[in-house]
């Protein structure tokens, strides 16, 4: 099987998706998002997602597979999400696609999220990415990644004690009373806005925690003080408090991405998951890439947030690089570490 | 000649069973409330493997807690989808009152979860009220004989037999398009506040 047909399922959160790949192909890419009904409660209600996920699963389906022009029956393996994730959300995909992958009696892969992030590059870009350092990014993850193989071996350098990054864009954008989700809010705000107006912290990066904690991060510490800043200063401006935020995220991401690329001699960074579509994260890796003669790969902006594509585009790999597929009755894991790719 | 999937995720039960126009000819179950996800497939790939064949699938719609109950209906949506054939949705409450040889009024209750029970009123067979969720008190205060998980858990009946979704009523509902259930049966909203009602 030369282009396996891969159709992939991702409910690991609050998007209903489907993707559908022909080898590194990407032919359908349907999003259901149930952000909205979660807006005005500040965050994800883990029930709401769930009964989101079953109500949206077949009509993502049928859409896939009309924008792809393929029939379910030439489907030749079927990917989802094992995990991480919320676990009632996950076990409506892994569900669904059981039941898809008996019903055509073609194999199932229960495949890792995280990695799943990291494989849309190829999507987007058709040489091999690997050996290669990821930076994954999102509202549930920060953690930086060495890649020797996305189908067997990941190595986790390093990940968040506390926030994930874009966990603290929602919280400050909370503050702010920017909604949610602040990702984009903040990013839109501060365009233009004066991101050198305040200094603040940068979360482990003293030359201490260089020593003992090289490629971890912590957000709770600017949170804290973007947080005190806005208390004491009933004036503010919301654009500079935004940008500077902004950039004390960005810097870290990118000082930490960097010293691991060092670290490892391996030059080439892939930054995926949702915060990789902030375009102060995208200009400011562009640079610095560049000026460490590191290759930068960032997947488009479409494809940097939840979606099946990724799940597909990892599920595609794993056909292609002859791994088994999992076995029947797998189980949503909820805690899924990084470095277990395929459920097993 | 409609050979039937017949699928219960609703009580901490999971139940698969092929049937042949009323005969069983396939069934498997398997006891756990947090291990639907994993035994639904496996059982449903047993009975594959005996009977390949199946024109529609019928699934219990519960109502029962969410995230089993969730596991049975995409499983029954995807694979019916996959194989170009219906599924029929009916109440899980039903299948239980089914096997019920009682003819005056009786009540079915299943485990809802939070000291509170998920149940029906029957008469002659027929459902009459509900299905419902709420304490069990006021379930025993109708003062009827009580079936099913729920009544067992808090020693509302001593039937032992009759707890679970029978799979050959849940198919034998299924002839009736009266008796079908399209959405899954919640009857709890999601717990959730939003910001604005939140205390500071
Ligand atoms: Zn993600």
């Amino acid at each position: 099987m030369s282009q396996p047909l891969v159709l992939g399922i991702e409910t690991s959160c609050d998007e209903t998706a489907i993707g559908i790949v022909r080898g590194r192909t990407l032919l359908a890419n349907v999003i259901a998002s149930s952000v909205q009904e979660h807006a005005r409660f500040g965050g994800v209600v883990p029930e709401i997602a769930s009964r989101a996920h079953l109500e949206a699963m077949l009509p993502s389906l049928e859409q896939a597979l009309k924008d792809a022009r393929v029939n379910l029956g030439d489907i030749d393996a079927v990917a989802v999400t094992a995990g991480p994730g919320l676990v009632g959300a996950l076990l409506v995909g892994v569900a669904s696609a059981s039941g898809l992958a008996l019903g055509l009696g073609k194999p199932l892969y229960g495949i890792n999220h995280l990695a799943a992030h990291v494989s849309v590059d190829l999507l987007s870009h058709s040489d091999p990415i690997e050996p290669t350092i990821a930076l994954l990014v999102s509202g549930g993850h920060s953690s930086l990644l060495q890649v020797d193989d996305i189908t067997s071996r990941v190595i986790k350098l390093g990940e968040t004690m506390d926030d994930a990054a874009g966990e603290a864009f929602d919280k400050i954008a909370r503050i702010m009373g920017l909604g949610f989700p602040g990702g984009p809010a903040i990013d839109k705000i501060a365009r233009g806005a004066n991101a050198q107006a305040i200094d603040f912290p940068r979360g482990l990066t003293q030359s201490s925690d260089w020593q003992t904690r090289p490629f971890d991060f912590s957000f709770s510490g600017v949170k804290t003080a973007v947080a005190r800043y806005l208390e004491a200063t009933p004036d503010y401006a919301q654009g500079d408090v935004a940008a500077c935020f902004q950039e004390a995220i960005v810097d870290v991401l990118m000082q930490k991405a960097l010293a691991a690329c060092k670290k490892t001699g391996i030059d080439s960074l892939v930054i995926a998951g949702g915060v990789a579509a902030n375009s102060r994260l995208r200009a400011v890796a562009q640079l610095r890439c560049e000026a460490a003669q590191v290759r930068l790969r960032i997947p488009e902006p479409g494809l940097c947030t939840d979606n099946g594509a990724m799940v597909a585009a990892l599920g595609s790999l794993m056909v292609s690089a002859g791994r088994s597929p999992s076995p029947v009755g797998i189980d949503a894991d909820s805690s899924m570490s990084v470095e277990s790719l395929l459920v097993s | 000649m409609t050979i039937s999937l017949a699928i219960d995720t609703s009580t901490s039960r999971t139940s698969v069973a092929i049937i042949d126009e009323g005969a069983i000819v396939w069934h498997g179950h398997h006891d756990g409330a947090t291990s639907h996800g994993s035994a639904l497939p496996t059982m449903v790939a047993q009975a594959l493997a005996f009977q390949n064949r199946v024109d529609q699938v019928v699934v219990g719609m519960g109502p029962g807690p969410f995230t089993g109950l969730r596991v049975g209906i995409a499983f029954a949506l995807t694979f019916a989808q996959a194989r170009g054939i219906a599924v029929i949705g009916v109440c899980s409450l039903d299948a239980i009152a089914a096997v019920v040889q009682v003819h005056s009024g009786f009540i079915v209750a299943t485990d809802a979860r939070r000291k509170e029970l998920y149940w029906a009123r029957y008469e002659n067979a027929i459902r009459v009220e509900g299905p419902y969720v709420s304490i069990p008190k006021e379930v025993v205060e109708l003062n009827l004989p009580i079936f099913g998980e729920g009544a067992l858990k808090y020693q509302l009946t001593t039937n032992d037999e009759i707890v679970y979704p029978d799979m050959a009523a849940l198919v034998g509902l299924s002839h009736d398009q009266g008796s079908h259930v399209t959405e899954a049966m919640y009857l709890r909203r999601p717990d959730a506040v939003p910001t604005s009602e939140r205390k500071p």
